[in-house]
C-alpha cells in the first residue's frame, strides 16, 4: 500500500534561527499514503522543521529532498475578508490552479472537511473551530505531494476539537499524498497517525508507529515524553510505568504508601511513595487515604539498565508535562 | 550645484554666530510651540481621556469628530479665530488681534485635535483586558485615567509630538490672526513664507530653512526612536 | 458676534449666485487635489506595499524614514523646491516657478508621504500569517499585492483621503512657488490667506465656508468606510 519511494526526505538537517541551532541532525522520509504526526514540547522546534521542509527556512547544515510540491499550513489561520468560498478559490490561485477548475475544487475540499455549509459565509464571522476547518480546506484544496500541517487544531475547546480531529481524519486520508502534522496533544497522534516521530530540543528521538512506540520506546526520555510517569530504580535497573501498569493489588509484591489522592471524574489518581520510588496510578471509588499503606503490582512498563539515578532522570525529563494522563 | 551650494553657503555664518534676527525668530517659534501645546495638553488631555475611557451615549460620534478634526484646514481656523478678535468681533475688547497672543490661541486651537484624536487611539490600542480588569476590581475613574495613561504613555507622546511638530510647521493660521509682524510674531515657519513672498534669495531665508528643518528632525527623531523602542517591543514579544 | 454674522452675510451670496471668481478657484483646487493625489497614489502605492510587504535589508530604517517624512513642514518643502526650481539652479531650466504646473508638482510630493507611510502602515497591521499562508501556497508578487491591497483596502482608502486633504489645506509650499497669482493659480487655502492680507474678509470667508465643505464630505466619506470596518471587526468579535 505505501509507496517504496519516499515523497520528501531529509538527511542530517541542521537548521540556525539566528545563531541558535533549532534543528539539529535530523533525518526523516515521508511516503505517499502515510500520515505522520510530529510530537515534541513547547520550543521542541516543530515549526522549524516544518519551515525547514517546505523550503521557507535555508538549510544550515545537511539537506532536504522534494519529489512533488511541498504545501504547509501555518499555526494561525488567517483568512481574507471575503466569503468562505473565495478564501479557498484564492488559494488554488496562489497554488496556479486554472481558473476553471478553482470553484470545483474549492466545494470538493469543503465537503471533504464537512465545511460546506460555510461557504457563502464572510470569513470574519467564522468562530474560531470554523476558522480551523476552512483553514484545513484551503490545505487539502490545493492538493499538494506533501502536505505539512503545524498545529492544526491548536487553541480549541476539547468538542470542537474532538469534531475536527473526527472530520480531519478523513479529509486527510489519501494514497497519493504524504501528510506531516505537527500536533500538541498525544491523544490527536493517536487518533490520526500511522507513525510518530517525536522531536525533544532539536534533535528527533524517536520514530515508529505508535502503539510500538508506547509499548517500546527507545529511550528513558522519550518514555518519560510518552508518559512514562512513573519509576523504580534498584541500583540494576529503572522501570518506567505508565498508570495503567500499575494496579493496587493486596497480594501484590510492592509495598508503599499513598503520598497523594487528586480526584478525577472516574476515580483518584494517586501518588504512591515506595521504597525504590514513586508510583503513580488511577484507581476507581472508594480508593485509599493519604497515608495509607497499600500493595501493589505492576501490568507492564519497561526496563531500562540503570546508570540513570532516579533524581536525575526526574530532574532532566520531568514526565508528563503534555497531554491527559 | 554650486548654485545650492552657495544657498547653503550664505546661511552658516548667519547660524554660527547666532544672528538676532534668526535667534529671534526660533525663540518665538520655541515658545509658541511649547505655550500652544501645554494649553492643548491641558483641555484636550482630560477631553481625550473621556473619549477613550468614557462609556457614554455618543461616545463614537464624539470620537469621529475628533478624528475629522484633525483634517480642519488651518487657514479655516485662522479666519474663524481672526473674526472673533477683530475690533468689532464677539472678542475684540481684548485688542489682541494681529498679536504673539492671538498667535498663541489659534496655535493652541490647532493642536487640540491631536491631543484629542489621539490620546483615545492610544487608549483604545491598549490589550483589552487591562482596563477592563481595572474596572472590574473597583477602580475608580482617577485610578482608570492614570492606569490608562500610563500604559498608553507612548501613543500620548506621540500625539504630543505631532502636535509639537505641527505647530511648528504652521504657516497658514500664524500669517491670519498675527499678520506676521517682523521680530514680533513671526515664527521660523511664517518667517519663510514672507521672505520668499518679497525679497526672494536671501541667505536668512536657507538659514531659517536650516534651523526649522533641524528642528522638525529632532521632533521626528525623538518620535521615530520611541516608536522603534516600542516596535522593538512587540518584536520581542512576537517571538516569544 | 456682530462682525461674524455681518461677514457671512457678505459671504453667502457670492457663494450661492456661484461668483465666477470663485468658481475657478474651485475647479482648479479640486483638479489639483484629484490630479496631485493620483499622481502620488500612482508613485506611492507601489513604495508602500513594498515598505509593507517587503523583506529586503533597510527596511526598518525606510519605514522609519516614511514616517518621519510625514513631519516634514510644507514650508520647508516650497523653499528646497524653490532652490531646486530657480533659475539658476540645477532644474531651472524647466520654468517651473511662479506657473500652474508647479502647484500640481508641490501638492504631489507633499501629498506622497502620507501615501506611502499610511499605506505601508495599513499593510503591516494586516495578519501575518495571511500572507506568510499566500507567500507559502506559492501566490506570485503581484498576488500578494492584490491581496495585502484588498485587505488593508480601509487602510488605504485612509491613506488617499489623508493626501486629499492635505491637498485641499496646504497653503505655505503652494505660495512660494506658485506666488498665489490671483485669479490664476491659487486654490481655496491659498486664496483664502491672499484675501485676509488684503483685508477683504467677505470672501475670505466664502472661500473658507466652500473648503471647509469639501474637508467635511471628504471626512464624511472616511467615516462611513471606518464604521464598516468597524462593524466588519465588531460582528467577528461577538461571533468568536
Amino acid at each position: 500500500m505505501i509507496d517504496p519511494s519516499p515523497l520528501l526526505r531529509c538527511e542530517h538537517l541542521t537548521v540556525r534561527r539566528g545563531r541558535r541551532e533549532v534543528i539539529r541532525d535530523v533525518s526523516a522520509e515521508f511516503r505517499a499514503g502515510e500520515i505522520v504526526a510530529l510530537l515534541g514540547p513547547n520550543g521542541a522546534g516543530k515549526s522549524t522543521l516544518l519551515d525547514a521542509l517546505a523550503g521557507a527556512l535555508p538549510a544550515a547544515g545537511g539537506r532536504v529532498e522534494r519529489h512533488g510540491r511541498v504545501a504547509i499550513a501555518l499555526q494561525s489561520p488567517d483568512l481574507a475578508r471575503r466569503s468562505v468560498l473565495s478564501n479557498v478559490v484564492l488559494a488554488l490561485a496562489w497554488w496556479g490552479v486554472p481558473r476553471s477548475e478553482r470553484a470545483t475544487r474549492a466545494r470538493e475540499a469543503l465537503r471533504a472537511i464537512a465545511a460546506e455549509h460555510l461557504a457563502a459565509r464572510p470569513a470574519a464571522t467564522l468562530s474560531g473551530g470554523e476558522r480551523r476547518r476552512v483553514h484545513l480546506a484551503r490545505a487539502i484544496a490545493v492538493r499538494p505531494d506533501v502536505l505539512l500541517l503545524d498545529e492544526p487544531f491548536a487553541g480549541l475547546d476539547a468538542e470542537v476539537r474532538a469534531s475536527l480531529l473526527e472530520d480531519a481524519l478523513s479529509a486527510l486520508r489519501s494514497s497519493a499524498r504524504a501528510t506531516l502534522v505537527v500536533v500538541h496533544d498525544r491523544a490527536e497522534a493517536w487518533a490520526l497517525a500511522d507513525r510518530l516521530l517525536i522531536m525533544l530540543d532539536g534533535r528527533l528521538v524517536a520514530s515508529g508507529p505508535p502503539r510500538e512506540l508506547l509499548e517500546r520506546p527507545p529511550s528513558v526520555e522519550v518514555a518519560r515524553f510518552l508518559g512514562f510517569d512513573g519509576m523504580l530504580d534498584d541500583g540494576r535497573e529503572v522501570v518506567l510505568t505508565r498508570p495503567v501498569h500499575v494496579v493496587l493489588d493486596a497480594r501484590g509484591p510492592l509495598a508503599g504508601r499513598v503520598a497523594r489522592a487528586i480526584p478525577l471524574e472516574d476515580g483518584v489518581r494517586l501518588e504512591l511513595e515506595l521504597d525504590q520510588g514513586r508510583l503513580y496510578t488511577v484507581a476507581s471509588l472508594p480508593a485509599p487515604q493519604p497515608g495509607e499503606p497499600v500493595r501493589v503490582r505492576l501490568d507492564g512498563g519497561v526496563r531500562f539498565p540503570a546508570p540513570h539515578r532516579a533524581e536525575a532522570v526526574e530532574r532532566q525529563f520531568p514526565a508528563g508535562n503534555l497531554g491527559t494522563p | 550645484m554650486s548654485y545650492l551650494w552657495e544657498q547653503l553657503h550664505g546661511a552658516i555664518p548667519l547660524i554660527a554666530h547666532g544672528d538676532p534676527y534668526v535667534m529671534g525668530l526660533l525663540w518665538v517659534t520655541v515658545r509658541v510651540a511649547i505655550v500652544s501645546t501645554a494649553a492643548a495638553l491641558l483641555v484636550g488631555l482630560p477631553i481625550g481621556l473621556a473619549l477613550g475611557l468614557g462609556r457614554f451615549r455618543g461616545r463614537r460620534a464624539l470620537q469621529i469628530l475628533a478624528n475629522a478634526s484633525l483634517a480642519l484646514p488651518p487657514v479655516v481656523v485662522g479666519i474663524g479665530v481672526l473674526l472673533l478678535l477683530l475690533p468689532r468681533g464677539a472678542l475684540g475688547s481684548l485688542q489682541i488681534e494681529f498679536s504673539l497672543t492671538a498667535v498663541y490661541i489659534v496655535q493652541a486651537i490647532l493642536a487640540l485635535p491631536y491631543i484629542v484624536a489621539l490620546t483615545p487611539a492610544a487608549i483604545q490600542g491598549l490589550p483589552p483586558g487591562l482596563l477592563a480588569q481595572a474596572r472590574a476590581l473597583g477602580a475608580g475613574p482617577v485610578q482608570l485615567s492614570a492606569l490608562a495613561l500610563r500604559e498608553a504613555r507612548i501613543g500620548v507622546l506621540a500625539g504630543v509630538i505631532a502636535a509639537l511638530a505641527a505647530t511648528i510647521s504652521e504657516v497658514g493660521a500664524v500669517v491670519i490672526v498675527g499678520g506676521n509682524f517682523q521680530g514680533h510674531d513671526e515664527t521660523l515657519a511664517s518667517a519663510l513664507l514672507e521672505q520668499f513672498n518679497y525679497t526672494a534669495h536671501e541667505p536668512y531665508a536657507s538659514a531659517i530653512g536650516l534651523v526649522l528643518l533641524a528642528l522638525i528632525v529632532l521632533l521626528a527623531g525623538a518620535l521615530t526612536v520611541i516608536q522603534q523602542r516600542t516596535g522593538g517591543i512587540q518584536l520581542r514579544f512576537r517571538t516569544v | 458676534m456682530r462682525l461674524i454674522w455681518d461677514e457671512l452675510g457678505k459671504a453667502l451670496p457670492l457663494i450661492f449666485h456661484g461668483n465666477p471668481q470663485l468658481l475657478a478657484v474651485i475647479w482648479f483646487t479640486l483638479q489639483v487635489a484629484g490630479v496631485a493625489t493620483a499622481a502620488a497614489c500612482v508613485i506611492g502605492l507601489p513604495i508602500g506595499l513594498a515598505l509593507g510587504l517587503g523583506r529586503f535589508r533597510g527596511r526598518n530604517v525606510c519605514r522609519a524614514l516614511a514616517n518621519a517624512s510625514l513631519a516634514l513642514p510644507p514650508v520647508l518643502v516650497g523653499v528646497f523646491l524653490f532652490v531646486l526650481f530657480s533659475p539658476p539652479a540645477p532644474l531651472g531650466f524647466m520654468h517651473l516657478i511662479y506657473t500652474r504646473r508647479v502647484v500640481f508638482i508641490a501638492q504631489t510630493i507633499l501629498a506622497l508621504p502620507y501615501v506611502v507611510a499610511l499605506s505601508a502602515a495599513a499593510v503591516q497591521a494586516l495578519p501575518p500569517g495571511l500572507l506568510s499562508q499566500a507567500r507559502l501556497l506559492g501566490a506570485g508578487r503581484l498576488q500578494l499585492w492584490a491581496l495585502a491591497l484588498r485587505e488593508a483596502r480601509i487602510g488605504v482608502i485612509a491613506a488617499v483621503i489623508a493626501a486629499l486633504g492635505t491637498s485641499l489645506s496646504e497653503v505655505a509650499a503652494v505660495t512660494i512657488l506658485g506666488g498665489n497669482i490671483y485669479g490664476y493659480n491659487q486654490t481655496l487655502a491659498s486664496a483664502t490667506l491672499y484675501e485676509v492680507g488684503g483685508g477683504y474678509y467677505a470672501d475670505a470667508v466664502a472661500i473658507a465656508i466652500v473648503l471647509i465643505a469639501m474637508i467635511l464630505v471628504l471626512m464624511g466619506g472616511l467615516g462611513v468606510l471606518q464604521q464598516q470596518g468597524n462593524g466588519i471587526r465588531m460582528r467577528f468579535r461577538s461571533a468568536a
